[in-house]
């Protein structure tokens, strides 16, 4: 377990995500409703950043074909996703959103 | 004057250039780079500099009347035939340093095969390469291409094939399992010119290999086999792409491949364009997947563009599915456990395309590397 700094909680939008990457891993993180979500940031359906994507009903949806994957589980709600994105557990310290990735 | 005017519905393989700022940075949306994960090709694609990887060429015996000499840039027969058709493609053909150009003299008839060693030394750095070869008309030559070892390595492999000359070869990538490699193989085929190339990957990271072939005259004859296995995380992607711009050729493309393991990736475009001069073109286009366990993808698809009626034959097929259980139910009833009976069954899948190698003795390698995959 080893959480490390992702981007300052001021840089996220109140609803909305942003796209980081951390030890090689490219992570979306989300917020919504005063949470804070770290999701992997590729679209399990093809190579689409999921933090380009817009944020509602407690999903990202992915810009190119549509699927929204849940912020807290990772599963799509609808195709054409079929599997899950790996979600990171994360940590807020004062201004730092921390992620765990690995 | 035709009565209809036909232009080209695709774009896609009408820009060429060697000036690598003439294509853009890939994004990862556009149609020839959809499938590939640019985030795993080591920044090949970018315009980054990258430092110097090793990447050794041998040509150890050489068949008789086969010439091997080592050139660099401004060797007018490089790029000759081919003019790069991608961002990576033009970065190989800019940056190698040293060329290797076989020499197939004309009239030599030999079945002997002339193996060209690639060794990668490791994936750190990039290595470029450039490899040329130049049967002269009416020549036999059989050629052995292997890639192994570990690399980050791009190159561009150009075949000349001169009037009524016959060229077999044998592309093997067996890369050691961190290698990334993209590859041009394109063939130029003279009057009834034969190409036999065979494509056999089963090892790297990811390798992106694009056999093409352009008749320069009529008559010419291209039979492209492939052969693929993707394992766990593997990225296996063929792009095939047939320009009949000359009447009366014909062209066969054969891909088998299988998948097994978590995020198994295998891409397959299999382009003809059959240009309105092109009357009396047979082509046909065929892929077949294998998967064997949930968690693979198989994209493939392919695309015939035909702009003349006066076709011999045009088609296309592609179909990925499991194995199938009457098969295996087949097996079973006579006593064949299923673990021997799937291995028959995926030998049977894999057998009708081996058994077409030319190379006798890699025949049995490969047979044995795929049973080896299925261990």
């Amino acid at each position: 377990m080893s959480f490390q700094r992702a981007c300052a909680l001021s840089e996220l939008p109140e609803t909305g995500a942003v796209g980081v990457e951390i030890a090689g891993v490219p992570v979306a993180v989300v917020r919504t409703g005063g949470e804070v979500f770290a999701l992997h940031d590729v679209c399990s359906h093809e190579e689409v950043p999921l933090s380009e994507g817009e944020v509602y009903d407690h999903t990202v949806e992915c810009w190119l074909h549509g699927s929204c994957f849940d912020l807290r589980t990772g599963k799509p709600t609808g195709p054409p996703a079929s599997k899950p994105v790996v979600t990171y557990p994360v940590q807020i310290d004062g201004d730092d959103v921390l992620v765990d990735v690995s | 004057m035709p009565a209809v005017e036909t232009a080209a519905v695709s774009r896609l393989h009408e820009q060429q250039s060697f000036n690598v700022a003439d294509f853009p940075i890939p994004g990862g949306r556009e149609e020839d780079w959809r499938f590939t994960p640019l985030r795993r090709l080591r920044k090949l694609h970018t315009d980054e500099s990258l430092g110097d990887g090793k990447v050794s060429v041998d040509v150890a015996d050489a068949a008789p009347g086969v010439t091997v000499e080592r050139t660099e840039h401004g060797d007018p027969r490089l790029g000759s035939a081919y003019v790069p058709a991608d961002r990576v493609s033009a970065r190989a053909f800019a940056s190698f340093g040293e060329a290797t150009v076989l020499t197939v003299a004309a009239g030599t008839e030999s079945t002997q095969p002339t193996w060209i060693a690639v060794r990668g030394e490791g994936a750190d750095g990039a290595a470029f390469g450039h490899t040329l070869i130049d049967v002269q008309p009416n020549a036999h030559a059989v050629v052995v291409l292997e890639y192994t070892g570990s690399a980050s390595y791009a190159d561009n492999v150009e075949l000349v094939v001169g009037e009524g000359a016959a060229l077999t070869l044998v592309s093997l990538q067996t890369w050691a399992e961190d290698a990334v490699h993209l590859s041009h193989h394109h063939a130029q085929l003279g009057k009834d010119a034969r190409l036999a190339h065979t494509a056999v990957t089963l090892g790297g990271s990811v390798v992106r290999l694009a056999p093409s072939v352009r008749y320069a005259a009529p008559g010419g004859d291209a039979d492209l086999r492939g052969l693929y296995f993707a394992d766990a995380g593997q990225h296996l992607e063929h792009r095939l792409f047939v320009d009949h711009a000359q009447p009366n050729c014909r062209s066969r493309v054969t891909y088998r491949g299988a998948l097994q393991g978590d995020d198994a990736h295998a891409v397959w475009i299999g382009d003809v364009i059959i240009r309105a001069e092109a009357t009396g073109t047979d082509t046909y286009e065929y892929n077949r997947n294998l998967v064997l366990t949930d968690g693979t993808r198989v994209d493939s698809v392919p695309n015939l563009e035909i702009l003349t009626g006066e076709v011999l034959g045009a088609g296309h097929a592609s179909a990925s599915g499991r194995l199938e259980d009457q098969h295996l139910f087949y097996l079973m009833a006579r006593g064949i456990p299923l673990a021997e009976a799937k291995k028959l069954v995926i030998r049977g899948f894999f057998g009708q395309l081996i058994s077409q190698i030319e190379v006798v003795e890699l025949r049995d390698r490969i047979t044995a590397a795929v049973e080896a995959e299925l261990a």
